[in-house]
């Protein structure tokens, strides 16, 4: 931890909100990315980023920098997104035209019949995730979607980095046979 | 597949995930270039972070995150301002007592203060049971009643004369 970064902390952890606003501006692309890769729907996604920093604001306090400042953000933000996934179970789902999952590159990509692949794959990537274990899933997203090592995936989420690897290992696995026709044909979105 | 592929298979995905020491690297490299079932090992796991990754990658560069910085802002405020309910709740949270380890020593003492009044209330709240008779007396011309009210000490008589003329003397 650098020591702008202990400073900020440290103000906020005394009600400073406009330190707060600083960790905002550093930290919300990174956050939106891990929400959105959990739920895959912008405003689920936009609400889990708010969420987010107000527990943050409630809780900093209990920060001791035991762990790294991000990695403590980034479980928050997979916990968070992970218990919405499960109440949104128990609440109706948005139909597939109310998603905005995804932005069409080109005029090719406009044409009805792709936009409805493009759509289709989507919601497959999305069901296939949904099939994975909440620690498979947050391992893949850590690893795919923000990149981060092993060691990293470790501290996020608490575990041994043996356990991150065979939790890679399983949910690759997994996705891999769920996704076989478009994995296997190369086909990306 | 051939023969070594069964120890590299072992290595690939942490290659795949640049943790491999130099040694393993160089184990993996070295074999990749006969192995076409690794190569599409690898080429599989490549595909499915495209899968997994793009479109996130892709809504992060649309957006523009409108209002969230407000709507914190908002949040925390709304946080900081307890409702009615809230303000209730905190009152008859018995939380505190019970970490504090006061809760039992306390319904202790309540219950023994309510042994020791509630006797005393009911006595002086018990309303009064109303006359008692003490005696009736039928006879051809006249049937007599007698009450005796507690407080003050009263004597009551009644005199029944005839069923529809009744009078009282005391």
């Amino acid at each position: 931890m650098d020591v702008n970064e202990a400073q900020l902390i440290s103000r906020c952890q005394q009600g400073d909100q406009e330190a707060l606003e600083e960790i905002f501006n550093q930290y919300h692309q990174k956050l939106y990315r891990i929400a959105y890769g959990v739920v895959r729907h912008r405003e689920e996604a936009l609400d889990i980023v708010q969420e987010v920093f107000i527990k943050l604001f409630r809780s900093i306090h209990q920060f001791k920098g035991k762990s790294r400042f991000y990695t403590y953000l980034y479980r928050m933000t997979m916990n968070t997104a992970i218990d919405h996934t499960r109440k949104m179970k128990k609440a109706p789902s948005l139909s597939m035209d109310e998603e905005e999952g995804f932005q069409l590159s080109d005029d090719a990509d406009r044409r009805p019949d792709r936009i409805l692949d493009h759509k289709e794959l989507e919601a497959r990537v999305k069901w296939a995730m949904d099939q994975l274990s909440p620690d498979q899933k947050a391992a893949l997203i850590f690893r795919e979607i923000e990149g981060l090592s092993y060691q990293e995936i470790a501290e996020a989420t608490g575990c041994s980095i043996g356990t991150v690897m065979s939790r890679l290992h399983y949910g690759r696995k997994k996705v891999q046979e769920l996704l076989k026709d478009y994995v296997g044909r190369g086909e990306v979105l | 597949m051939k023969r070594e592929c069964s120890s590299i298979s072992r290595l690939l995905e942490k290659y795949f995930d640049q943790e491999v020491t130099p040694e393993e690297r160089s184990l993996v490299e070295g074999h990749l270039p006969d192995c076409s079932a690794c190569r599409m090992a690898l080429d599989t796991m490549q595909n499915l972070r495209i899968l997994i990754k793009n479109p996130v990658e892709e809504a992060v560069e649309k957006e523009t995150f409108p209002w969230v910085w407000e709507k914190i802002e908002k949040g925390i405020q709304r946080k900081e301002r307890p409702g009615l309910w809230n303000f209730l709740k905190s009152w008859l949270d018995v939380t505190p007592l019970l970490k504090r380890k006061i809760l039992i020593p306390a319904v202790a003492a309540v219950v023994i203060v309510i042994l020791i009044t509630a006797p005393l209330l009911y006595k002086k709240m018990s309303s009064y049971p109303g006359p008692s008779v003490v005696e009736y007396v039928e006879s051809e011309t006249y049937n007599v009643m007698v009450y005796e009210l507690e407080t003050p000490q009263v004597t009551v008589i009644w005199l029944f004369e005839d069923p529809e003329e009744e009078s009282s003397t005391s």
